[in-house]
């Protein structure tokens, strides 16, 4: 693999950059799920209207579409304001990082809506009204019941959202963020060896999406550690 | 920054030119997709280890590796070798329709596949006992019990599938395809105005899941017409 020779280390900086962006958007995933579901399930009208208009426009529409919209569209609001104090300036965007991992969360979040909400409804009503005659208060309740009961239901599905995040992630190179498909794109240019240059990127990504699944089976195992026969 | 609703009345028309790219390539994607994974589904549940054991490597490897990797694998890397520009698949793979098409067929097969064997699994062994007390063949019972049952179990997995399918054809605009993506990246180049051009984008694509939502939510219906509800 002599082509390869001088590459290396580029893939694995690119490697790095899409391990950065899966955890940042992993976490802002589980919050807008967290706070979707959350809105779904409420009794507040308004919040249902959103959170179901966040699900059906984000599960809808396609990923790079969304993406390129957040990109260029920020890139214009946020130029437009800062204009107002600062004249002089002619352009900022946000960063593709950045911009590249919040889009993706918003979009992944969405499903992750929709599983947080099954998995809140599978909690049996009975534990919750425990804790209330216990008198846990609502917060203490969420945090200390309902979680932990949802987590174990929520689980495999989760699990397919997180191997979709590392997926989407490779899409954030049409932005120009610097990881592994920009890389191998970048690599083909000077080598013109474009299959074994994508050949790695594959055999990247399923080294991480291997490393997700088996993640996600010891964590159910871990879940449903009570549930074991003795 | 302001919302320049004349150009979205202009350049709708325009958009909706690529819109026949994205049905030959969805309609097309899905439909070898299907026939695909019907071939991949019957090795898997053969029960033989040479046939089971590709079956799973190909399932594992196509759903572990991002469709972008793999429609730029296609496109970008086979032209590389000499006896794929010599073979008889030069014509599909020399352009960037037939790549998108074989490419997101190749995935879109290893996730259906998976749905339908949830199908198979789906049919209570009784059934197939019974089927085979009245002396049905094995492949008698796939054709008449199996099938039948099975398709009525995938339809609201395969609708999902199906429509992520319609969003994943968004990514051929990457390789020059002008499908509704590409025509919307080529008018924002040209104009720069990406919350007009990529909302009404947007809203098309949310009219075409609404709609396939629908489709398949009938014929969900008609299938288990049956069934008491």
């Amino acid at each position: 693999m002599s082509v390869l020779d001088g590459w290396w280390d580029d893939y694995f900086w690119g490697s790095v950059v899409v391990l950065q962006v899966f955890l940042v958007a992993l976490v802002m995933m589980v919050l807008l799920g967290l706070i979707g579901s959350a809105a779904k399930l409420s009794n507040n009208r308004v919040a249902q209207k959103i959170a179901n208009a966040y699900t059906i426009i984000f599960r809808g529409t396609p990923e790079i579409l969304v993406l390129l919209l957040f990109y260029f569209g920020s890139g214009i609001t946020l130029t437009y304001f800062v204009k107002l104090f600062d004249p002089t300036v002619k352009f900022v965007d946000i960063p593709p990082f950045w911009a590249g991992s919040i889009a993706i969360a918003l979009i992944v979040g969405s499903y992750a809506t929709e599983t947080f909400r099954g998995a809140f409804l599978g909690v049996d009503p009975a534990q919750i009204e425990a804790a209330r005659a216990l008198g846990i208060s609502n917060f203490k309740t969420f945090i200390y019941v309902r979680i932990p009961e949802m987590w174990r239901l929520a689980l495999p599905p989760f699990g397919n959202h997180m191997l979709s995040l590392i997926k989407d992630t490779a899409i954030i190179s049409i932005i120009g963020l610097n990881e592994t498909v920009y890389v191998a794109e970048q690599a083909t240019g000077t080598t013109a060896e474009p299959f074994i240059m994508f050949m790695v990127v594959g055999c990247i990504y399923l080294a991480f999406s291997s490393v997700i699944t088996l993640t996600v089976m010891v964590l159910e195992k871990y879940a449903n550690r009570h549930l074991r026969s003795a | 920054m302001s919302f320049d609703f004349m150009l979205i009345f202009n350049s709708i028309p325009r958009i909706l030119t690529g819109i026949g790219t994205t049905f030959q390539l969805l309609f097309l994607s899905a439909f070898c997709a299907l026939i695909l994974a019907v071939i991949l589904l019957l090795m898997r549940i053969s029960g033989k280890w040479y046939l089971v054991i590709p079956n799973m490597i190909y399932v594992y490897v196509f759903r572990g590796t991002p469709i972008l990797v793999q429609i730029f694998i296609i496109y970008h890397g086979f032209p590389q070798f000499e006896f794929i520009r010599n073979s008889i698949f030069w014509p599909i793979f020399r352009e960037p329709f037939g790549c998108a098409v074989v490419a997101l067929a190749l995935n879109d097969s290893a996730y259906v596949s998976e749905i339908l064997r949830g199908g198979v699994l789906g049919v209570s062994k009784e059934l197939h006992e019974a089927g085979a007390a009245l002396g049905m063949k094995a492949h008698q019972r796939f054709i008449h019990i199996t099938a039948p049952i099975g398709i009525r179990l995938v339809i609201p997995a395969y609708s999902n599938d199906f429509i992520s399918m319609c969003k994943a054809t968004a990514l051929a605009s990457t390789i020059t395809l002008l499908d509704m993506m590409g025509v919307a990246r080529t008018i924002v180049a040209e104009t720069f105005a990406p919350y007009e051009i990529f909302i009404s984008v947007a809203i098309i694509y949310l009219i075409l899941t609404w709609v396939y939502q629908k489709c398949f939510g009938l014929l969900e219906k008609r299938m288990s017409r049956h069934v008491k509800q």
